[in-house]
């Protein structure tokens, strides 16, 4: 049986490629793809605990995550189209101003 | 042991492809891959309803959106101007590994509390007043049965928030995404002109515009 602490390094190392994404990538788009990579390694880990201490709490709580997810990936991509009809640009660089 | 080395191994590999390739839809991909292991990675932590979960929604749905919304932008071109921020690429590789490594160390330090055989068993569910003791011997660990039974009975009033929530995250998506009613003929117009790329979502409001037209005919 694998113990927790391997789950526990996999998803450190998944939690910090996609921080590494998020921090590196230019558009907005792919910016959401690293937040989502960064979600599921706290997923794992979440899971990886459940097992540990023997408790549904966590995987509910992962249940709840994913439709979180679910619902920001809607609300998000919905603002980046509309901000690409105005702008054209999906690029964060050219998008550092409030004003619409 | 070797489920999840393998399973781990292709994980990390789909999260860099994520994360290094020059074309937005070869990321997207390289994370639908990743997303599928993370599946494989649930299932060997027996939740299996999880791994399903996570099949359906993330690897199905929220990718499929993704895609199509890659695709619409037109986002696959590789971003060529300069970065504003000197060395940030450096830096962020820099700050990751160092975040990795910190929190490696806390995930090698870390003991169960508890055997990992008591850990599984315990995810069968607890005795209550809907479940007996012979119920739970026969439910997988992990499972739709008893992962629904602590949503809807311990957690049901975060279940009817995210519900909400969700409602409100579509009538969020429709009002960003549709164009305000007054001006759909000149904007709908402008814009295709200057942009005929994104047709699939002006399409379908003047396609519902032309319905109303005809009803209002009849």
């Amino acid at each position: 049986m694998v113990p927790t602490t391997s789950y526990l390094v996999l998803s450190a190392v998944l939690f910090g490629l996609g921080l590494i994404g998020a921090m590196t990538r230019r558009t907005a788009v792919l910016i959401f793809l690293s937040v989502e990579l960064m979600l599921n390694a706290a997923n794992i880990a979440l899971v990886a605990f459940a097992r540990a201490w023997g408790d549904l709490t966590a995987q509910t709580a992962v249940f709840i995550v994913m439709t979180l997810a679910a619902a920001e990936v809607a609300i998000g991509l919905a603002i980046i189209v509309s901000i690409f009809r105005k702008r054209e640009t999906t690029n964060v660089d050219d998008l550092a101003t409030l004003k619409g | 042991m070797i489920a999840f080395l393998i399973l781990g191994a292709l994980a990390v590999a789909g999260a860099i492809v994520t994360i290094t390739a020059k074309n937005a839809v070869h990321a997207a991909l390289g994370l639908v891959f990743t997303l599928l292991n993370v599946a494989g990675i649930f299932a060997t932590l027996s939740a299996s309803f999880l791994a399903a979960t996570q099949v359906i929604v993330y690897a199905g749905a929220i990718m499929v959106l993704f895609l199509f919304v890659i695709m619409l932008l037109n986002a696959t071109q590789p971003i060529t101007s300069h970065d504003p921020v000197p060395y940030v690429r450096e830096v962020a590789w820099l700050g990751g590994s160092v975040l990795i490594g910190a929190l490696m160390i806390i995930a090698l330090n870390y003991k169960d509390a508890l055997p990992l055989k008591d850990g599984i068993a315990g995810l069968r569910g607890t005795v209550s007043q809907y479940t007996t003791l012979p119920e739970l011997a026969h439910r997988a660990p992990g499972s739709a049965a008893a992962v629904g039974e602590v949503l809807l009975t311990k957690f049901v009033f975060p279940f009817e928030a995210v519900s909400i929530l969700l409602l409100v995250a579509i009538v969020g998506a429709v009002t960003l995404v549709s164009r305000p009613a007054n001006q759909t003929q000149g904007e709908t117009a402008q814009t295709l002109e200057v942009d005929p790329e994104p047709a699939a979502l002006p399409e379908r409001g003047t396609g519902q515009s032309v319905v109303v037209r005809e009803e209002v005919r009849v």
